[in-house]
């Protein structure tokens, strides 16, 4: 079967499964979407059916590619900064405090586990542990907006798991990025090899200088059509860029998504459509990253295992923790850190980014951990979340006391 | 001023960025693509601002910055990126075939058959005649029997008849022109490209007995041309019917879907071996006569089509092989002056035939004169089937394709422009011209002159 047609065929059937099944698993069960395309992907791959061979999702590299920048380009496009700046400081510093946390902790752990089970140097294992520090502080907040509508009330903690969920993806993409731009090797043609430093620089310019080419293209005009080839045009380059330069597409994005929310005139336009392309690619993404997935012997079990417990002791230790150094445990709770099990896509899409790159050392498990943990915690996101607010909606609230004011919107910033 | 930055930043970074990355993979087609998209839509703005068509802009993009001039778009890159002049002739194909409206094609379908037929033949025999009369002049015919130098004069001059849809809908779009002159031109293009395939394969098969392919099998067959064009219509009209209850009882998710079924269209094309512009074409004449909801398909279509267009003509531009074409031009740029004179008559005796004296018989012969992506791909099949011979004809047809291709544009554009159909088009869009109205342009009355006042309809 040909290559299009396959693309043809996944798509139409992960719309179809989405609007006909999924959607009714996700209302009868509390599943948030996203496990089940991976597991549709896995079906269809060459470690099932094998309908998808590996050289077909290989030929996709490049629709990969645009997918992982347009998914750095929606995180950067939430952090609107008139909206940001309401919120108060304090729930940014133990967002900070847990991100960093957990990358910190699963990547000791994996450099533990990499360094006793293959025999790596601290220097060789270090690489692949940071990458799973990236994946492991990703958490979803779809299931935390299925809980807050279920519920249709708002806990002190809501608004800190909002936050937490994209601090936690702008310190996975920028750890990431930058882990690619240290590790980076040299180039093919005979010119100087720039140093790290200068790999990251050029990872952060890419960034800039999409979103200045949009600003540029699109001139004083405001029409649609126009700001959609502009946004195209500015995060195929970019994705494009980092991708033949065998960095992350998905911080350069992110610069232009925030470059691009905060200076457009037309932010509801660009919204719009990052979100109406996102859906698609979201689904191309998910389905060939299952079908990406190969299983490499019973020996990668040990290091997945336990990079799934030490990712829920980091977000749990990692939560508790910053709740205890900023003083806000009572307004959290010590074990607010569940609430952040749940994966989601950007987890995929830092393990697939890792393994499509090429020769980095132990891209299979790196990306089969990554794979697990969305399979096994997207299913119980919800009802994590549900564990962490449900005490705080049942308490009657203080006489005098107001209930805790939602995010403000940009319409009201 | 913020033109010229934006092309001096994309250059300068593909400059900086070329010789750091790895090649040979997805990344590079991406980078190209993006690149492409702002570097010739850009170019193409500086185009329309010394009052030239966009698509000029867009060729000249892709000339500039190819692998034959700047290299900031490498031959590699601007092969991998095939898929994308493919999804460009699909949706251009689907949105033509949407485009034209049954009343319209019961009315005037007459009128473009004899105009059609009667360029076509002045064009094949004019050009047939003069190659032959040249034929001193081609190395591969010196010293070569008589029958194979008129084999070569009947295959080249039934590629170099060949018009282009893609060029012709682009102005089109561009300019919002729906007049009598933009809507014979359309027609006959698009009439012209099922026409020619048939031709072409008749000549095939008779330049095989006057002089026997090398590769035989790459000449195809008689029955598959037949197949080609009837397999063509029946499966784009099943096409067109599936998409017309997808719109019927779907309607979601427009402009995905538009792509999706432009790739699947692609696809069933080649596997049943049937010519995709006519199957398109075919799917979006139905689609659009079958649903309520055909507009709301063709503006997702318009909108994914935008990028595309852009990238699909600087792909072509990047693909002119400048130093190759240069040695070619003292005997190409004849064969395209007598060309541009055997569509002008034939044009002109069509139209008189067809009883039609409007602004159509002076003005439609400069829409008939680009050329594009089908010409190439008959150059392509000539080149595989005759070795030597093959490739030189391929040459010569590539330096008229690039001549014709640049020079069309420029000469559609001002038949419009002089027939007063951009500036009815333009105020019929805004609402405020004479005769106004919502809904798509009615025909005018056959053979007579255009009333600006009688034309009605608004620009899709």
């Amino acid at each position: 079967m040909s290559t299009t047609l396959i693309l043809i065929l996944v798509v139409a059937g992960a719309y179809l499964a989405a609007h006909v099944a999924f959607g009714w698993l996700a209302r009868r069960f509390d599943v948030i979407s996203g496990a089940e395309y991976v597991l549709l992907g896995v079906l269809l791959g060459p470690e099932v059916s094998g309908l998808i061979s590996s050289s077909v999702v290989g030929s996709f590299a490049p629709i990969l590619t645009l997918a992982l920048g347009w998914i750095g380009a929606v995180v950067g496009a939430q952090f609107y900064l008139p909206v940001l700046s309401r919120i108060p400081i304090i729930d940014f510093r133990v967002a900070f405090l847990e991100a960093t946390l957990a990358l910190g902790l699963v990547s000791a752990a994996m450099t533990g586990v990499f360094m006793w089970l293959f025999g790596l140097t601290l220097a060789q294992a270090v690489f692949p542990s940071i990458a799973m520090g990236a994946v492991a502080t990703v958490s979803a907040p779809s299931g935390i907006a299925l809980t807050l509508r279920r519920l249709g009330r708002r806990a002190p903690v809501a608004r800190q798991l909002e936050v937490a969920t994209a601090i936690d993806a702008l310190v996975a993409i920028v750890a990431f990025g930058l882990l690619l731009a240290i590790g980076h090797a040299e180039p093919e043609a005979a010119v100087r090899a720039p140093t790290p430093t200068e790999w990251a620089v050029i990872g952060i310019s890419i960034g800039l200088v999409g979103g200045a080419l949009f600003h540029l293209f699109l001139g004083g005009e405001q029409e649609v059509d126009r700001l959609f080839i502009g946004l195209a045009g500015a995060i195929i380059l970019a994705s494009g860029a980092a991708a033949y330069l065998r960095l992350s597409p998905l911080f350069p994005a992110m610069l232009i998504g925030f470059i691009l929310m905060n200076t457009s005139a037309n932010r509801d336009a660009v919204k719009e459509v990052l979100g109406k392309v996102e859906r698609p690619l979201y689904f191309v993404l998910l389905i060939f990253a299952g079908a990406a997935w190969e299983w490499g012997g019973w020996l990668w079990a040990v290091p997945v295992v336990i990079f799934l417990i030490a990712r829920m002791l980091a977000k749990v230790v990692g939560g508790g923790v910053a709740a205890v150094l900023t003083q806000s445990t009572s307004r959290l709770g010590l074990g607010w850190g569940r609430a952040l099990f749940g994966q989601g896509a950007l987890a995929i899409a830092i393990g697939l980014n890792y393994q499509i790159v090429g020769d980095l050392p132990f891209s299979g498990i790196v990306f089969t951990a990554a794979v697990v943990s969305v399979l096994l915690t997207d299913f119980g996101s919800a009802r994590w979340v549900n564990s962490v607010l449900g005490p705080w909606l049942r308490r009657r609230p203080r006489i005098g006391r107001p209930e805790p004011a939602p995010l403000p919107t940009e319409e009201e910033a | 001023m913020r033109r010229l930055l934006i092309l001096a930043l994309l250059y300068g970074g593909m400059s900086l960025i070329l010789p750091l990355g790895v090649s040979g993979q997805g990344g590079q087609a991406l980078l190209t693509f993006g690149f492409l998209i702002l570097a010739a839509y850009t170019v193409g703005e500086l185009a329309a601002a010394v009052r030239l068509p966009k698509i000029i802009g867009y060729l000249v993009a892709g000339v500039v910055f190819g692998p034959y001039v700047l290299g900031a778009v490498t031959y590699e890159a601007s092969v991998r990126l095939d898929a994308v002049s493919q999804l460009a002739i699909g949706l251009i194909a689907f949105l033509a075939g949407a485009e034209l409206q049954w009343s319209e094609v019961k009315e005037r379908g007459a009128i473009l058959l004899k105009v059609m037929s009667t360029e076509l033949l002045f064009g094949f025999v004019v050009l047939a005649v003069f190659i032959y009369a040249l034929h001193g002049l081609i190395p591969p015919l010196r010293g070569a029997g008589t029958a194979t130098v008129v084999a070569f004069a009947l295959l080249f001059a039934s590629v170099a008849i060949v018009h282009s849809p893609a060029v012709t809908m682009a102005i089109l779009n561009e300019t919002g022109a729906r007049g009598p002159v933009a809507r014979t031109a359309l027609g006959v293009v698009l009439l012209a490209d099922v026409a020619v395939v048939l031709l072409f394969s008749a000549v095939l098969a008779v330049a095989q007995m006057l002089a026997p392919a090398t590769d035989a099998a790459a000449a195809g067959s008689i029955g598959a041309v037949i197949w080609e064009i009837i397999g063509a219509i029946l499966i784009g009209g099943a096409l067109g019917v599936g998409v017309a209850a997808y719109l019927r009882f779907v309607g979601r998710e427009l402009m995905l879907f538009a792509v999706l079924i432009t790739f699947f269209g692609i696809e069933i094309a080649r596997l049943a071996h049937v010519e995709l512009l006519l199957m398109l074409l075919v799917a979006g004449f139905v689609t659009e006569s079958l649903s309520e909801h055909g507009q709301e398909l063709r503006r997702a279509m318009e909108r994914s089509a935008a990028p595309v267009f852009v990238v699909f003509f600087a792909l072509s531009g990047a693909k002119i092989n400048l130093p190759g074409v240069a040695p070619l031009l003292p005997l190409v740029l004849p064969i395209a002056l007598v060309r541009a004179a055997a569509i002008w008559a034939g044009t002109r005796v069509g139209s008189r035939w067809a009883g039609a004296y409007g602004p159509e018989r002076r003005y439609v012969w400069m829409g008939l004169v680009s050329q594009a992506g089908v010409a190439i791909g008959l150059a392509t099949i000539l080149a595989d089937a005759y070795g030597e011979m093959g490739e030189y004809m391929r040459a010569l047809l590539l330096g008229l394709i690039a001549v014709n291709e640049t020079v069309g544009p420029v000469l559609f554009r001002r038949a419009l422009d002089e027939s007063g159909e951009i500036a009815l088009g333009r105020a019929q869009s805004t609402g405020s011209g004479p005769g106004a109205a919502p809904g798509r342009a009615a025909p005018p009355a056959v053979g007579s002159a255009p009333d600006p006042g009688a034309a009605s309809g608004a620009a899709s």
